[in-house]
């Protein structure tokens, strides 16, 4: 079955993906963050039990204490968890969909966190869908609820809807420009929080930034949705304005050319070159500068993240090594994409 | 010191975390503090969200809340100082114990109080809230009398207090 985020998604030009996440507790338990190893044990078995007696979801069920930790890691690189749950993960497992488009983590922050990610813009699929799971979970659980302040959550800032609504966006040209950080002050004005996919802080790797709400008490699911949609689209139609702008200078036409000669023949490729190249060679496709697919890059992007790398390689390789494969593959990708527009 | 994830390199960042009391500390360098998502912790993400949590919830904690201090959730045994020291509620009663006291935080934190959009058991089909045995409602009852009794300490009505002890000893026996 193929995974998510190979799918062709809507504004997939500039949206990689769309992240639905909703928090929920047991009534029964203390917050994860008062529980001890043995409870948390119990509680993800209880809530095991009744994701598996529907049979409409096949779920694989992941024990994270069971994992290595490049294989922990990779999960978070591919966005199915936190980077917060590869940490401390005694106690504490995730349940996962085959093509990776649902993942419930158990015992993170708050009992259930329940994910779901598709390709490209995607909100009202990703809720629907999330909706679906939360009230079939809800038929056979006691959730923690409260009729003044909604879902209660072990952070009483994702009180109420407990819903985290965010979009995964490439915006090489605003940032190229340097508008990220106006952008951000702006979307903050309106509920919203912009920070970067890989790695923190403004100089997110390869352009990557995931925006989402911020608000999730007094406002419906809907009204989120349709505020970060509408958001998001004005994002994308001045990205693209951006990248127009951009792409009629030569040498940015040029910058992007050397990066994809670099990336079709280097023999070693660090992350971090590999993420900077690899956005330029995305904004070309983006931009049909050249016939490359998008949804490869995307995934591209998700499978040469490093310990991705490791987990598929099944050992801890050390950074050299990497960059070896990650050149390698990186070079297949881009041979077997052939047609050219030039 | 090296990072003890990978061993290789110096460790620069420095972890101390507390759960349920133990304390676990972790020594990493910095390419490794990055992929395991310890990068800049400071930067509004991850753990310093409670700090800035708890920043939010202190300023409510006006006099009366000192005095008060002694309450604990029934349920979870959580102070409202244990939920402002550790930027997290304990668990769902936490909420309705101190719910008085958390809605000063929550109009600041989302602008509003009131919850709107999707209900649980809203299909329909939910299992019915079980009735609390004797035992339960024997605790419940203590417990309100034991709040009422340090309110009526900290007003120096010692008259009352005097009162709901017996009461509460009666109960308790």
């Amino acid at each position: 079955m193929n995974k998510w985020y190979i799918e062709k998604g809507d504004q997939g030009d500039v949206v990689l993906s769309t992240r639905i996440r909703l928090a929920r507790n047991l009534e029964a338990y203390p917050f994860p963050g008062r529980l001890d190893v043995q409870s948390k044990k119990k509680v993800c078995a209880e809530i095991r039990d009744a994701a598996l007696s529907d049979g409409s979801n096949t779920f694989r069920w992941i024990d994270m204490a069971s994992l290595t930790p490049s294989q922990a890691v990779s999960l978070a690189e591919r966005h199915l968890i936190s980077p917060e749950f590869t940490t401390d993960r005694e106690g504490r497992a995730l349940l996962l969909t085959e093509d990776e488009s649902v993942s419930i983590m158990l015992c993170e922050e708050d009992h259930i966190r329940l994910q779901v990610m598709q390709a490209g813009l995607a909100l009202e699929r990703a809720y629907d869908i999330a909706d679906k799971i939360d009230t079939m979970l809800d038929q056979r659980l006691q959730y923690a609820f409260d009729e003044r302040i909604g879902y209660l959550t072990q952070c009483p800032t994702n009180l109420g809807t407990a819903m985290r609504a965010s979009v995964m966006l490439h915006l090489p040209a605003l940032d190229a420009t340097g508008r990220i950080s106006s952008l951000a002050a702006t979307v903050s004005k309106l509920g919203l929080v912009i920070r970067g996919a890989y790695g923190e802080g403004s100089s997110a790797r390869g352009s990557i930034y995931q925006i989402s709400n911020q608000i999730t008490l007094g406002i419906t699911e809907q009204a989120a949705i349709d505020n970060l949609r509408a958001i998001t689209l004005q994002i994308v139609s001045q990205e693209r304005a951006a990248q127009e702008q951009l792409l009629k200078s030569e040498a940015e036409i040029d910058k992007i050319w050397r990066a994809r000669g670099v990336l079709s023949s280097a023999r070693l490729l660090s992350a971090d070159e590999f993420m900077t190249l690899v956005s330029l060679v995305r904004m070309g496709a983006a931009r049909q500068i050249f016939n490359l697919s998008l949804e490869k890059l995307n995934e591209l992007i998700v499978r040469m993240q490093p310990a991705t790398i490791n987990a598929a390689s099944g050992q801890n390789l050390p950074p050299a090594k990497r960059d070896a494969i990650r050149a390698e593959a990186v070079r297949t990708a881009l041979l077997t994409q052939g047609d050219d527009t030039q | 010191m090296l990072c003890q994830n990978c061993g290789k390199r110096e460790a620069t960042t420095h972890i101390k975390r507390v759960v349920n009391g133990e304390t676990s500390e972790s020594h990493l360098c910095a390419e490794c503090a990055a992929s395991l998502g310890y990068a800049d912790v400071f930067s509004g993400f991850g753990m310093s969200f409670g700090d800035l949590l708890g920043g939010f919830l202190s300023d409510t904690a006006a006099p009366q809340t000192q005095i008060a201090s002694g309450n604990r959730c029934g349920k979870c045994g959580s102070s409202w100082n244990d939920i402002v020291r550790a930027g997290k509620v304990g668990c769902a009663d936490c909420y309705r114990t101190f719910y008085d006291r958390l809605v000063p935080t929550l109009q600041r934190i989302h602008g509003r109080i009131r919850h709107t959009g999707k209900t649980s058991g809203s299909a329909g089909t939910h299992a019915p809230v079980r009735e609390k045995t004797e035992e339960e409602l024997r605790e419940e009852k203590i417990e309100m009398l034991k709040k009422k009794m340090s309110e009526a300490v900290a007003e120096q009505d010692f008259e009352t207090a005097a009162k709901l002890r017996d009461e509460i000893r009666a109960l308790e026996a």
